[in-house]
């Protein structure tokens, strides 16, 4: 069952990341990337410039957090002091030339993250960040076609703060319901030392925040993981189809450093197939399970394995004490092919 | 025990050389503060370029000079002063060459400004004498700069008038908060801005600024959100000066009800100030370049190691320059001298 499961996951779900990332027919519209400290979200934000150079899509970065244009961003609006208002409008203005020269051009708009426009003092209680969102996204012109997906950063080791109104969910909870894809970011090394941690039952390690000590904030330190150079970013993706059902894939990022910018090729593949996640050795085994070969059939089938369970053995029987010398008989039931020997039974 | 180099050659890399518009934020906790580490930050960007030849990153102090503009909330610009002393370097010249500007968040933040009479009238009775006394270091028989002196706050409290003599003691500047909310950050915000622009207009081309704001976070816990701060207006406050500056160094305090009793695990009993205080110091560690960690030995405490200094990657890292920062821990150990040691687990 397993390896038809793999080979079908591996042609479908990796045709969706790859199309998910290379925004190839709005497959998803708002993207949610979840990161933490201890897996950043900018090597996957990096990805989805290089790819979107590649397929000459228009990006823009809204900036809430990054100083300076990042390479590839084609328009870079900084928030400072900006009111959301101010910042849908600018975002819309950056792209009028754009879409004057070539309208069908197809277009990305990156959020780098969006806790402080959610915690911010300034913000007037009446935002609505559902409108926020959509408001990239749906162009301002009814004529005007824009292909735009809208990827948003949300760091999830940030403390929300309380809600103003107790009866209004919380702004994550918005998020990831609004969102059609969500990715989750975790580090490769952590994935392998906790996968390492499961295998022998023991309770998976913690990094960073989450060990709880005092003066650590990250916990990322390659070196001291002592999984040896497990590069790359492990992606959990959820994605929501049109038609409502949900597809989970884990799938594994290599470090930018390993192919060239230029790579047209898929360079996400499932967790499942990489050879530090899941090493060729485990094949071995399952592999020797096999019988030696040889002209005798030395396995059982399964009627013979079923009555092979059905025997009550001597000691079983003894055990129910009808009496002194009544226990350990061997009690067998004559099957149709039992062959009856007198002879031998009177021996 | 034999005296150590001003800048440990384990740190020389990540203390000098700070690439264009980093942030670089150094935690510390109650057990394990950062001054020490400040201090060598500003050795670096400071020193004259000879003594710095010894380890290496001479060639890039040619022709660049560097100046620092240090915006302090936790301690007094005499502190600073007598323990850059014990590292060499002299903060009142530094300032008289235009190389160095200190502002004082701590003496006057939230000192009405009505009461400037009182001052005036103690720094006519007191004001000679330290004047007189201050390009000398100060008499072995003060304390070494663990507390800061208070006698220097309020002799130089007196404003208006004696900005020549602010200048003369090395203290660019003294912050005051004024009313509320956005309005009152960009008060402070322009005050450390015209620090930066008079330090700029001395500055030839490819000349390079740092900006070192130390413990931003007590501007945070004493406002807070009843006067319309929060972490994200404190982080915006932040990136708007780092605009400003080559590179910009922040301390922070990490301990752990200020971090843990926010997050999720925590429960739902964490106060204002702690999730506020969380929310600055983890967004800001998204966007830095480097985190510098400090914290206690886990084992305990020891006799020849003061803390652990942990360096990391932050969010905000490059990823074309991730090979350039190592990440490493190691520990270290202040000397009596003011001298740190800074060595790698099971090394001495």
């Amino acid at each position: 069952m397993a390896p038809i499961n793999i080979s079908h996951r591996r042609t479908h779900n990796l045709l969706l990341i790859s199309k998910l990332l290379s925004l190839r027919d709005t497959a998803s519209p708002l993207t949610l990337v979840l990161d933490s400290l201890e897996q950043p979200a900018t090597p996957l934000l990096k990805e989805y410039i290089r790819r979107a150079k590649l397929s000459k899509v228009h990006v823009t970065l809204i900036a809430f957090e990054t100083l300076k244009r990042p390479e590839g961003v084609d328009a870079f609006v900084s928030t400072c002091r900006k009111s959301p208002a101010d910042i849908v409008k600018e975002v819309s203005a950056v792209y009028q030339p754009v879409a004057a020269s070539n309208p069908s051009r197809r277009r990305l708009i990156l959020i780098d993250s969006i806790n402080p426009l959610l915690s911010s003092k300034r913000v007037d209680p009446g935002f609505h960040l559902a409108s926020f969102l959509g408001s990239f996204i749906t162009p301002s012109s009814p004529r005007a076609k824009v292909d735009a997906s809208l990827v948003v950063t949300y760091h999830q080791d940030v403390p929300e703060l309380p809600q103003q109104n107790p009866y209004t969910p919380s702004p994550i909870s918005v998020l990831t319901y609004l969102a059609t894809s969500i990715i989750t970011l975790h580090s490769f090394s952590h994935v392998l030392a906790q996968k390492a941690a499961r295998d022998r039952s023991l309770a998976p390690p913690v990094f960073g925040l989450e060990e709880e000590q005092e003066g650590v904030l990250l916990g990322r330190l390659d070196r001291l993981a002592g999984t040896g150079k497990a590069e790359g970013i492990v992606i959990e993706l959820e994605h929501r189809r049109k038609s409502g059902r949900g597809v989970l894939e884990w799938y594994l990022l290599p470090p930018a450093s390993q192919y060239s910018p230029q790579h047209l090729k898929e360079i996400v593949t499932l967790l499942d197939d990489s050879v530090l996640y899941n090493p060729p050795m485990e094949r071995d085994p399952g592999a020797g399970d096999e019988e030696p070969t040889s002209t005798f059939e030395l396995g059982l089938t399964d009627r013979q394995r079923r009555e092979r369970e059905g025997v009550v053995l001597p000691y079983f029987d003894a055990q129910h004490g009808d009496g002194p010398g009544e226990g350990g008989r061997i009690l067998y039931d004559m099957g149709e092919e039992d062959d009856f020997d007198e002879e031998e039974d009177e021996i | 025990m034999p005296s150590q180099p001003p800048l440990p050659p384990l740190l020389a890399s990540y203390v000098s050389n700070l690439p264009d518009s980093s942030l670089t934020l150094v935690s510390s906790i109650l057990g394990a503060t950062s001054n020490w580490l400040v201090l060598r930050f500003l050795h670096a960007a400071l020193s004259a370029p000879s003594p710095n030849a010894a380890f290496g990153s001479d060639e890039l102090h040619n022709g660049i000079k560097k100046k620092v503009v240090m915006v302090s909330f936790m301690r007094s610009y005499e502190f600073w002063r007598t323990e850059a002393k014990r590292l060499g370097l002299d903060l009142a010249r530094l300032a008289d060459k235009q190389q160095f500007a200190f502002i004082d968040g701590l003496s006057e933040l939230f000192y009405a400004p009505q009461a400037t009479a009182t001052p005036s009238i103690s720094a006519a009775g007191l004001g000679s004498s330290p004047r007189t006394t201050l390009p000398m270091r100060s008499a072995p028989g003060a304390v070494p700069g663990r507390s800061p002196q208070p006698v220097m706050p309020t002799t130089t409290g007196a404003r208006g008038n004696v900005t020549p003599k602010q200048a003369e003691l090395g203290i660019a500047k003294k912050l005051h908060f004024s009313g509320r909310g956005l309005a009152s950050l960009d008060a402070l915000e322009k005050d450390i801005l015209s620090v930066i622009e008079q330090q700029k207009s001395m500055m030839e081309d490819g000349d390079e600024l740092l900006l070192i704001i130390d413990q931003p976070d007590l501007l945070l816990a004493a406002t807070g959100a009843s006067m319309g701060i929060g972490a994200t207006e404190m982080s915006e406050w932040i990136t708007a000066l780092q605009q400003h500056a080559h590179a910009t160094v922040l301390t922070l305090a990490t301990d752990a009800p200020l971090i843990h009793n926010a997050s999720t695990s925590g429960g739902e009993l964490a106060t204002p100030i702690e999730t506020e205080h969380a929310a600055l110091v983890i967004g800001l560690a998204h966007r830095a370049r480097s985190v510098m960690q400090l914290r206690t030995l886990d084992t305990g405490a020891a006799k020849d190691v003061s803390g652990v200094l942990r360096i990391s990657r932050g969010g905000g890292l490059n990823t074309s320059e991730e090979e350039s920062l190592e990440e490493r821990e190691a520990l270290y150990f202040i000397q009596r001298d003011g001298g740190v040691k800074v060595f790698g687990r099971g090394e001495s």
